[in-house]
């Protein structure tokens, strides 16, 4: 059973406060992620995949000053892992064939959220810099529409505004490239 | 050790980390650095006597304004690269900023002297050794970011290294400043700027080695 991000990143927020009790519950709830993620990765090497585990589970621990609480948490978790892992094979000089290197360096779901961003960015990047602020804030950061306003330093029928607009541009660009 | 039992010993002792526990780190490992440079320029290099007088002359504050904002930046990139998500550093190019300003004062200064004295000017008196007084002095900085960094999570180490570089050698050339009597910025643009460069040199060279964890 995979944990969700919200409540990982509820334990580390709790951890940080000095709770050991969560600290404990969010190193317990890494080991199966972190076993599935470097598993995959270094095929038939099982007493690797233990180590490496541990490894980071102490850096996430010695190095947990380096998180954002604003942020995402199993982006930063991978990001560890991923460098524990390149690490792991410059220590043991294993020399990767480059053809597996992509699938080595892609994090969970990361090239799919990347490529969704990318296509995202370009859209955007299409319309005003407000309308595009306006529907960043309220469609993928999740703000509320008042929460938005006050952080554009805008008004919130503007918001709506700014969103209806560039929603309905975007649509018509889109429609328009099929036809 | 099982993974169980490594779990329960981290998690025995669990301090607290504060919202800017990062920051704070950068800062108290620079800091100490910081105070080893001015101990040595003060017992080794000696304040220059005139320090008083200069602080109420442009040459001291531009100098001052060129190194400072380029370590101001320079902290910017380095708290930037102390996470382990891939950083952007877009905003670097406002390093040039600085740059390109006291290259206009410098330009300003060719025109008000005559050129047979533009030699002497840019070289001042201590070109050869400013370079290597900075980037010297810039070592108790860069020991102490190292030191910050144990605690942090670099995972672009040779980018890390050069910003540290670049942090310690700015800072280190701002504290240099109460030592170095040199007034023109042709001077300042050049040899500062190479003493600078050569600590983001020596920072980027060092970094994937003494930055590994």
């Amino acid at each position: 059973m995979q944990t969700s991000e919200a409540q990982l990143r509820a334990w580390m927020t709790d951890g940080l406060n000095g709770d050991a009790a969560a600290h404990a519950a969010l190193l317990r709830a890494l080991v199966p992620l972190l076993n599935s993620f470097y598993r995959r990765r270094l095929r038939g090497a099982e007493e690797d995949v233990e180590d490496l585990v541990q490894e980071t589970l102490i850096s996430v621990h010695t190095r947990r000053a380096s998180y954002d609480r604003e942020r995402p948490f199993t982006a930063w978790l991978y990001a560890i892992a991923r460098y524990r892992m390149i690490d792991h094979f410059r220590r043991r000089k294993i020399f990767v064939p480059i053809d597996d290197v992509e699938e080595i360096l892609v994090t969970e779901g990361f090239e799919d959220a990347s490529s969704a961003r990318m296509d995202v960015d370009a859209l955007l990047a299409t319309l005003s810099l407000k309308q595009a602020r306006a529907i960043r804030d309220t469609h993928i950061e999740g703000l509320s529409v008042a929460e938005a306003a006050a952080r554009a330093d805008m008004g919130e029928s503007d918001v709506k505004v700014s969103v209806h607009r560039g929603l309905k541009s975007l649509a018509s660009r889109i429609l328009g490239d099929r036809t | 050790m099982t993974t169980e039992q490594l779990i329960q010993s981290l998690s025995a002792k669990v301090r607290p980390v504060s919202r800017r526990a990062l920051g704070r780190r950068i800062g108290l490992g620079m800091l100490g650095g910081a105070v080893v440079t001015m101990t040595l320029v003060v017992s080794v290099l000696g304040i220059r006597p005139d320090l008083h007088d200069a602080m109420h002359g442009f040459p001291f504050w531009m100098k001052w304004f060129y190194t400072g904002s380029l370590g101001i930046g320079a902290v910017f990139a380095v708290t930037r690269l102390a996470r382990p998500n891939r950083a952007s550093l877009r905003g670097l190019w406002l390093l040039l900023v600085p740059v390109l300003l006291v290259a206009g004062v410098g330009i300003s200064e060719l025109a008000d002297t005559p050129s047979s004295d533009w030699l002497a000017m840019w070289l001042g008196q201590s070109w050869m050794i400013c370079p290597w007084l900075v980037l010297t002095l810039a070592m108790p900085i860069f020991i102490g970011l190292l030191w910050s960094f144990r605690k942090l999570a670099p995972t672009q180490l040779r980018a890390a290294g050069a910003a540290a570089g670049l942090a310690s050698g700015a800072w280190a050339a701002t504290i240099y400043c109460v030592h170095c009597p040199e007034a023109s910025a042709l001077f300042v643009l050049t040899w500062y700027t190479l003493g600078i460069g050569l600590a983001a040199g020596v920072g980027a060279l060092l970094g994937p080695k003494l930055m590994r964890w």
